[in-house]
């Protein structure tokens, strides 16, 4: 479905020095610098994947995704989608993807959302009998039928993303390209998006490339993860295995009556994260380990709660983001 | 033939989008409305004041240079009606990454960009262009042909008139802000408002043989009086072929540089 | 830092801001400045010379050709300085929601905006005066002497406070209304037609020049005009304090409805 090979965007800025001074130097002469948003990338992407772009503000996930779907130019390497080759931008191709970008609404504001469904029939050439069963089936599932002729600026966040994924669903793409579809919105409307996208893509077995923030959405939703850091592919593989890139060590939380020593030998070799009046830690304990560490806390401290299970994923995105070195490069 | 049943079928979405708009902002309907009426008044009025003052400028009387300013309103009546908005919308598009999904639609992407937003309250107004065009057109003595030839005629004036507008605007995909383009493009529309034989030489021919804003009105009214001058008629076809191929060639070349700024 | 040195110091970093932001984008900036004087070349030189020429008219209503051409100098050099504004990024920023943010600055709504406004008046000042130098070395016209020149000097610059009230009035509207460069356009087509920047008054039909002189528009380009040319028929004074009053009346009317505004603003919770 997508193959790409050592693709490569490269932007091109200028840099300005503050003040009146720093302006009229600009504008006579211009300091470029070119900033490579995407490096050396490939990557291959079977049908019916659900695959997560992960990574930090600017790594290059929106780009690449604006290049997969033939908004962006690449600068260089090879790409292909659905045998297309995207910035060719034609018709044939762009009737088969969509693209859902959660910071920006492709619905007119001062309309209903209805009004707008109808012109997208109109360029993607929908007979009118299946755009009907469409709408009436994407809106129950969403359940926004009685928002539809309410002027879209009306809806609330909630509500006009999932006007929005509709628009972009209404055609039934065989790719679905969702940038951060869950920004913004409160834990209910997040949790409710991702059931449908997993209802959805498990109906269809549409092929779906999500970025997000929310480690959520990816746990939930994703088998395969690619993480990327400064435009370069660092993982990827299945889920499972990201999570256990930090080790198969397991977490362990515990609580106590009263503020404890910190100082004691027993904690340093388990990166404990201490609350701020000592009353609580979280460690992380190797398999082998657990039983002798986990007693040995139990005999010498006041404890009162206690937990253990997996390192969430979010703490494993949290340790990569800041300590890129523990991802060896180029590892598959 | 389904290609063009495609684009019709999509135009009918638009004006049906901009209408349902535009009946929820009404003050907004109004003031369009009277910045047609104003703009209208002072055209022709601007003319009327100078032909206080002298019989004939250059080979005109009154009442054709008055027929050749209608025939101008009347092309800036379309124009306003139906493309002025997609400049300053490309512009706003190109700045904020919005382009984006206009770029992801099925169908040639320099519809949506320049038609999509319809004016339903200048459609209202078109008897004020065209009942000028017509009595300015009785006094100047219209033969029966020329009234029949005259609505084509707005027409191909017209379209010359955007593609020369939409090649500028390409333009805005190397400089992003877009107030000085715009201001540009205005002020070579500005240019046309004027009969080319007001222009000395260097100007008129550099107007219409290089950015040919002077045939615009020029040369289908002057075909109107005279078939015998039907050179510059022709001039105006070949440059809308030109410019279409030139319009092509630039929205290719500025796709390129596109960078889509995210949120 | 007295509180004045403090206050000024604000003002002076936002013009800079205002400066810069005119200057952020070349060939936007360059396209401003050519464009009017492109304007006059094209258009109004041309016109007129073909209007005298081609019937041998060799003067209208007194205008000989170089007075017309003259004149139609003047219009450049007086806009240049008296219609800089235009309201757009105050509408922007209402329409936008980010008079929020001015409500916690120190530095209000109002001063944000007549300060960035002084910043594009003193670039103005300098293309003013650049532009002045060639139309005067091309013999386009011929000042009347040194104070008239600051006496035109000043009163175009008031006209440029004038039509900043009005902007920042009309900005306003957005307040009330989705968009508003209609109401900017309608004021620029009137004026325009208005204010003798097309034609001169005195080509006008007489009774619309006597109704004209009861509003602000001979002021914007026709009277300045004159002062530049020692031709201003009435008091200097006069002409002055008429310009303050129309200032005064329609600032009033702008921050009027800034308050207003602030109010229906911050009342609906936005």
């Amino acid at each position: 479905m997508i193959v790409c090979e050592q693709l490569t965007k490269n932007f091109r800025n200028y840099e300005m020095d503050p003040g009146v001074l720093g302006a009229l130097k600009s504008f006579f002469h211009r300091r470029y610098r070119d900033i490579v948003a995407v490096d050396d990338f490939s990557l291959s992407i079977e049908r019916g994947e659900f695959v997560g772009l992960l990574g930090p503000n600017g790594a290059g996930k929106t780009t690449l995704m604006k290049m997969f779907t033939g908004v962006v130019a690449p600068s260089a390497g090879r790409l292909e989608v659905l045998g297309f080759e995207p910035f060719d931008r034609s018709i044939a191709f762009r009737k088969r993807i969509s693209l859902v970008m959660g910071q920006k609404s492709q619905l007119w504001w001062d309309i209903p959302a209805r009004t707008s469904f109808e012109l997208l029939r109109r360029y993607y050439e929908v007979e009118s009998s299946i755009f009907e069963q469409r709408l009436k089936h994407l809106s129950e599932l969403l359940e926004v039928e009685h928002l539809l002729n309410i002027h879209v600026r009306k809806l609330s966040l909630g509500e006009r993303m999932k006007m929005e994924l509709m628009a972009s669903l209404l055609h039934e793409p065989d790719i679905i390209f969702l940038d951060e579809p869950t920004i913004g919105l409160d834990l209910v409307a997040q949790r409710n998006i991702r059931a449908f996208l997993r209802d959805y893509q498990r109906e269809h077995g549409t092929t779906i490339i999500l970025t997000s923030h929310y480690m959520a959405d990816v746990h939930e939703l994703c088998e395969r993860v690619v993480l990327i850091l400064q435009g370069q592919k660092r993982f990827d593989g299945t889920i499972e295995d990201f999570e256990n890139l930090l080790g198969t060590d397991k977490f362990v939380s515990v609580e106590f009556k009263e503020p404890v020593d910190v100082t004691d030998s027993i904690w340093r070799p388990l990166q404990p994260k201490w609350n701020s009046d000592r009353t609580e830690v979280k460690l992380l304990v190797s398999d082998d380990e657990m039983r002798r560490t986990v007693s040995e806390i139990l005999q010498t401290f006041p404890v009162v709660d206690f937990h253990t299970g997996k390192i969430p994923i979010e703490h494993v995105m949290e340790t990569l983001l800041a300590r890129p070195e523990l991802v060896p490069l180029g590892k598959e | 033939m389904r290609v063009l049943k495609k684009y019709l079928h999509v135009y009918q979405a638009y004006f049906a989008m901009n209408l349902a708009q535009a009946s929820s902002f009404r003050m907004h309907f109004v003031l369009v409305i009277l910045v047609d009426i104003f703009f209208y008044a002072s055209s022709l009025l601007s003319v009327s004041f100078i032909y206080d003052h002298v019989d004939t400028i250059g080979p005109w009387t009154r009442e054709e240079f008055l027929f050749f300013v209608s025939f101008m309103l009347a092309i800036d009546h379309l124009h306003m009606m139906l493309v002025a908005h997609g400049y300053w919308e490309f512009s706003r598009e190109l700045r904020t990454g919005d382009l984006d999904f206009k770029l992801l639609k099925p169908i040639g992407t320099l519809f949506p960009i320049f038609f999509d937003r319809v004016r339903p309250g200048s459609a209202l107004l078109i008897f004020v262009p065209w009942g000028c065009l017509i009595y300015f057109g009785v006094q100047a003595g219209l033969s029966p042909l020329s009234w029949v030839l005259l609505p084509f005629l707005v027409v191909v004036a017209f379209t010359l008139a955007v593609s020369i507008q939409i090649l500028i605007a390409m333009v805005m995909f190397w400089t992003i802000e877009s107030i000085g383009i715009n201001f540009l493009r205005m002020q070579l529309q500005s240019l046309s408002r004027w009969p080319d034989f007001v222009y000395l030489y260097f100007f008129r021919k550099f107007f219409t043989f290089f950015i040919p804003v002077l045939i615009v009105g020029s040369a289908p009214v002057k075909f109107l009086f005279d078939y015998s001058v039907w050179q510059p008629l022709a001039l105006v076809c070949a440059m809308i072929l030109l410019f279409f191929w030139l319009i092509r060639v630039f929205w290719r070349i500025g796709l390129r540089r596109y960078e889509s700024a995210s949120s | 830092m007295t509180s004045l040195q403090r206050e000024a110091s604000k003002w002076l970093s936002t013009m800079q801001i205002g400066i810069t932001n005119q200057m952020a984008y070349k060939i936007n900036f360059l396209l401003m400045i050519i464009g009017p004087a492109l304007v006059f070349f094209l258009i109004k030189y041309n016109l007129w010379v073909s209007i005298y020429s081609l019937e041998g008219i060799t003067e209208i209503k007194g205008y000989t050709l170089e007075a017309m051409i003259g004149y139609q100098a003047w219009v450049l050099l007086v806009e240049l300085l008296a219609k800089t504004s235009n309201g757009r990024n105050l509408a922007e920023d209402i329409r936008l929601g980010r008079v929020t943010t001015y409500l916690i600055y120190p530095f209000d709504f109002w001063k944000f905006h007549s300060a960035s406004f002084l910043g594009t008046q003193v670039v103005q000042c300098v293309i003013f005066s650049l532009t002045f130098v060639i139309v005067l070395f091309a013999g386009l016209i011929e000042p009347a002497g040194v104070f008239q020149f600051l006496a035109g000097v000043g009163f175009a610059l008031l006209v440029g406070i004038l039509w900043y009230s009005v902007q920042f009035f009309v900005g306003m509207m957005a307040f009330w209304l989705e968009e508003t460069w209609m109401l900017r356009v309608i004021f620029q087509i009137t004026a325009a037609f208005l204010s003798g920047a097309i034609i001169p008054l005195e080509l006008y039909p007489s009774w619309l020049v006597q109704v004209l002189d009861f509003t602000p528009f001979p002021y914007m380009t026709f009277y300045p005009i004159k002062v530049f040319q020692g031709e201003y028929s009435g008091s200097l004074l006069e002409g002055y304090l008429i310009l303050f009053f129309w200032i005064f009346v329609i600032m009033m009317f702008a921050r009027f409805a800034l308050r207003r505004g602030m109010r229906l603003y911050t009342a609906a919770g936005m």
